[in-house]
């Protein structure tokens, strides 16, 4: 066990922080800075509801070494709105009833906010690729679809 | 809509999604104290044997283990939501307060230890530590090998088909008699796992009031604080069960898991001077390996019509493959015997029913409870008639349908309010809106494309019961307080107390839509608590469709003894009402005559697929989802059920493919066992929703949240027919299944 002390940024805040250099960045991210939004729901790249953006880009926390985020902003689902101000996506995904356990919900915010950052008029095609990663049980993926839809429009004003 | 703000009929937004899109939300695992402790279930790995010896000292002994649970723990060792046949630690030594042997493994997932540590890595790698010897006991692997009954499972119960229910109605031979065609078929269907996104977590600890307390996810909290009570040897009011937010159920939290070990550990650690909290959260395997299934089953049918497709006979065997324990096998098998011949009107029919016991995963509650397997007998068996008598299948449907006042299976008449018909026409009619309609095909094949791509379309119809059957004593209460000055006229503010679980349907946003319809009141200022033990009272499970039922019965209750203490001046006004619906009955264990259900909802499904015939990948098109909710406490909820459940039944029907090789899961990981993702679902889900009001329904609702994945696999089968000219009397529907079936032509 050798203890690795470095420095996250976690949506914009540094956390000085130690811990096991095996630890992946999903355990480090709930457990030592305290964020629980993002979710554990396989701990094997299967089903997305651990993704985070490292510098933008979607990762799979659970299968990303902690150590390795030293040095890239880390942004989790708590990063996104801005104090009440829910971001286009959030706002987007509660009134397209696109929520409902839950549970996928953190992991789809993020991957949409990366795949509207590389692709901000997405067909459906690129948005099916975009999540392709992430899995919902509940929800039929439609309401999500519909909501992705509607923020790119909001974002990119067309 | 209603003159309430925010209330029945509205699509108003669900008050947990907030917290849902921003993180904030805490689900059982989320917010564990840093000073928690961690336990971990050790599962026995054995299908089959008999424990000889176990050996817990090195782990006892291994560093940051607080405590070993074993057998010799457990106050009471058996639970069993329905039956109490398992055996909550199996092991050796104990209080011989259970009458099920505890020395067997008839599971690989049945426990056998729980290790409790500072750590989750020292509990695992403690777990490692413990030594078991094992005799092999031989397993049964197969509906055929249980049925033999050379290898007893439960020895206690002298056979391992032990649940059986039959029906016999009219004169069946002179329904053959009467018959021009007859139709038979053996089916073969699959395991389901549930897959919920979040897999079982729960946290325990002693509360201020000295109650052993759990928070995790569950479908019903009372029930699993009876088990836990049960098993602990506690009364009831000292234990406590709370549910956080939950990440999905879909009947695979119905039983228990975590639960009763749990409520063991912060016991114990009790007694021993600990106070601290204790965690635990399974990994997708444990999940999978450790929780029940859709049952697999085999049934036989056969269906007997005159030429013009009047029913004159069904005969159908229905075995279910319950796996190692009971869970909820007996009632999943009611509903499989209920549905298995159709929402039609049947004048002759013989149909046995039998859930067996087998080294395999349980089978358990799952999103339509039986009514999935005994619906795809049924209406695949329908289809294949249409077929035969080259008629149209929905013309033949509407020849047999259940109508209001048609006497149902069970030879009694069916509950008022049979909609079916309706049904059947607007999902026809929606179906058809791309295509002309043509008066006698109103489900006509589609039009060839080119190539190896073949084309079609399906259809199936069917009911599913809401609520508990049976003769189970069916209760749900709530609790309503209205705020509000003494000389105010109308309460300006509403509490309500409910149980109902929360598992993702959206239950809770139903309920306070519900008590602002009730009370008047504007839902912005409706409050909720919900799913405490020690705050609510008894709702039932949040299964069997029946949660919105029966919680808005109890609710309209609740707010009628509130509005009379208001008048009499009470602040805040409190009301508390126990709903009960109308009994229903067992069936009669020889003839099957009986009222088993107080109400139903009727749906109709059309499908429109492609498949490649060089490849045998299918696609489906379109699906037109038909329900009549009786009424849509909230539209958007409503629907987001309807495609939830197509799109778990299209799972079901084309890619889970659960493999259980001697009695263990082969492919317990979603990268091997494949649910759908986004690019993997229909391409259109039109849900057609009516509201004909159920006579008993709050505000005329019916249930909803099962129905529209009843019928999905048969209409797929029937629209791969369509296009192939092939009947698959097996499913999942994978590319190799598809193709090997076309070649055998
Ligand atoms: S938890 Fe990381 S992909 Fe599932
Ligand atoms: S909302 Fe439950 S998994 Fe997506």
């Amino acid at each position: 066990m050798t203890t690795y002390s470095t420095t996250l940024s976690v949506n914009g805040i540094p956390y000085s922080l130690a811990f096991d250099a095996s630890r992946n960045l999903l355990s480090v991210i709930r457990n030592e800075v305290g964020l629980t939004g993002t979710k554990e729901g396989c701990d094997d790249c299967e089903c997305g509801a651990c993704m985070v953006l490292l510098d933008g880009h979607p990762v799979n926390s659970c299968s990303y070494l902690a150590a390795q985020a030293t040095g890239k902003e880390i942004t989790t689902v708590e990063g996104l709105s801005s104090g009440d101000e829910l971001h286009p996506i959030q706002r987007q995904l509660l009134d397209a009833g696109g929520v409902q356990c839950g549970f996928c919900t953190p992991g789809m915010i993020m991957s949409t906010d990366a795949l509207l950052r590389r692709t901000p008029e997405p067909t459906d095609e690129d948005i099916r690729i975009g999540l392709s990663g992430n899995l919902c049980r509940c929800t039929g993926y439609a309401k999500i679809m519909e909501a992705v839809k509607a923020t790119a429009v909001e974002l990119s004003g067309s | 809509m209603s003159a309430v703000e925010g209330g029945v009929g509205t699509a108003s937004i669900r008050a947990d999604a907030h917290g849902k899109v921003t993180g904030l939300a805490r689900y059982p695992g989320d917010g564990v104290p840093l000073d928690a402790l961690h336990a971990f279930t050790v599962f026995s790995n054995q299908p089959h044997a008999r424990m000889l010896s176990l050996d817990v000292s090195a782990a006892e002994a291994a560093e940051g283990v607080v405590l070993v649970l074993t057998a010799a723990d457990v106050p009471v060792n058996e639970y069993g939501l329905t039956k109490m046949d398992q055996p909550v630690l199996v092991g050796l030594g104990g209080t011989d307060r259970s009458a099920v042997p505890a020395d067997v493994s008839r599971w690989e997932a049945d426990h056998i230890a729980v290790v409790v540590a500072e750590t989750p890595a020292q509990a695992r790698n403690a777990a490692s530590l413990i030594r078991v010897d094992w005799e092999q006991l031989p397993l049964v692997s197969t509906i055929e090998e249980a049925r033999a009954d050379s290898v007893l499972l439960h020895p206690e119960d002298g056979t391992n088909v032990y649940y059986e229910l039959r029906i016999v109605k009219g004169d069946v031979d002179a329904g053959w008699d009467s018959a021009d065609v007859v139709v038979e078929g053996t089916y073969e269907l699959p395991h389901q796992e549930h897959a919920y996104l979040q897999v079982e977590a729960a946290s325990a600890w002693i509360d201020p009031e000295g109650r052993v307390t759990v928070e995790t996810s569950g479908q019903w909290t009372h029930e699993d604080r009876e088990q836990i009570a049960h098993a602990l040897d506690l009364p009831e009011d000292r234990v406590r069960v709370i549910y956080a937010a939950m990440g999905g159920a879909f009947g695979g939290k119905e039983d228990m898991s975590l639960q009763i070990v749990m409520a063991l550990a912060a016991q114990k650690l009790r007694t021993m001077g600990i106070s601290r909290r204790v965690h635990c959260r399974w990994s997708r395997e444990e999940s999978i390996v450790g929780h029940h299934k859709r049952h697999r089953a085999t049934i036989h049918a056969k269906l007997g019509a005159t030429k013009d497709g009047k029913i004159t006979a069904v005969e159908a065997d229905v075995w279910l493959d319950a796996g190692a324990y009971n869970y909820t096998s007996n009632k999943v098998l009611g509903n499989a015997h209920l549905s298995v011949a159709g929402a039609y009107e049947v004048p002759n029919a013989r149909i046995n029913s039998r859930a067996v016991y087998t080294s395999s995963v349980p089978g358990g509650a799952f999103r339509g409870f039986g009514g999935p397997q005994g619906a795809f007998a049924a209406e695949t068996q329908m289809n294949k008639l249409a077929a035969t008598l080259n008629m149209d299948p929905v013309e033949l449907r509407r020849i047999n349908m259940l109508r209001d006042g048609s006497e149902g299976i069970t030879q009694t008449i069916m509950p008022a309010g049979v909609t079916l018909p309706q049904v059947i026409d607007a999902c026809a009619r929606k179906a058809n809106t791309a295509l002309p309609i043509a008066t006698f095909a109103s489900i006509a094949s589609l039009p060839e494309p080119e190539g190896e791509v073949k084309r079609g379309r399906g259809f199936a119809a069917g009911f599913k019961n809401v609520g508990f059957s049976f003769g189970f004593p069916e209760r749900c209460e709530a609790e309503i307080h209205l705020h509000g000055a003494a000389d105010d006229d109308h309460p300006s503010e509403v509490e309500v107390f409910h149980s109902g679980a929360e598992v993702g349907q959206g239950t809770h946003q139903a309920i306070r839509q519900m008590a602002a319809e009730a009370t008047g009141v504007p839902l912005d200022q409706v409050r909720g608590t919900f799913s405490d033990t020690a705050f609510t009272g008894d709702s039932g499970s949040a299964s069997a469709s029946r949660m919105t039922w029966m919680a808005g019965n109890s609710i309209l209750g609740a707010a009628e003894e509130a509005e009379k203490a208001w008048r009499e001046g009470q602040r805040p006004a409190i009301g508390k009402f126990r709903f009960t619906p109308p009994p229903t009955e067992r069936l009669d264990p020889e003839t099957g005559r009986g009222t088993p259900n107080f109400a139903y909802g009727y749906m109709a499904q059309a499908i429109d697929l492609s498949v490649d015939t060089g490849t045998g990948i299918i696609r489906v098109d379109r699906v037109v989802s038909t329900h009549d909710v009786g009424r849509a406490v909230n539209p958007q909820l409503v629907k987001g059920q309807v495609e939830g459940a197509v799109v778990q039944a299209h799972g079901y029907t084309l890619s889970e493919d659960l493999k259980v090789r001697d009695g263990r899961i082969a492919n317990p990981r979603l990268s091997t066992y494949l649910i759908p993702g986004i690019g993997d679902v229909p391409e259109v889900v039109d849900s057609v929703i009516l509201e004909l009001a159920d006579p008993l329904g709050p505000w005329g609702a019916r249930g909803m949240a099962e129905m529209p994945y009843i019928t999905y696999a048969p209409a797929v089968i029937a629209a791969l027919h369509d296009a192939t000219g092939v009947w698959f009397d097996q499913f999942p529907l994978t590319p190799s299944r598809v193709l090997a079936g076309l070649k055998s032509v």
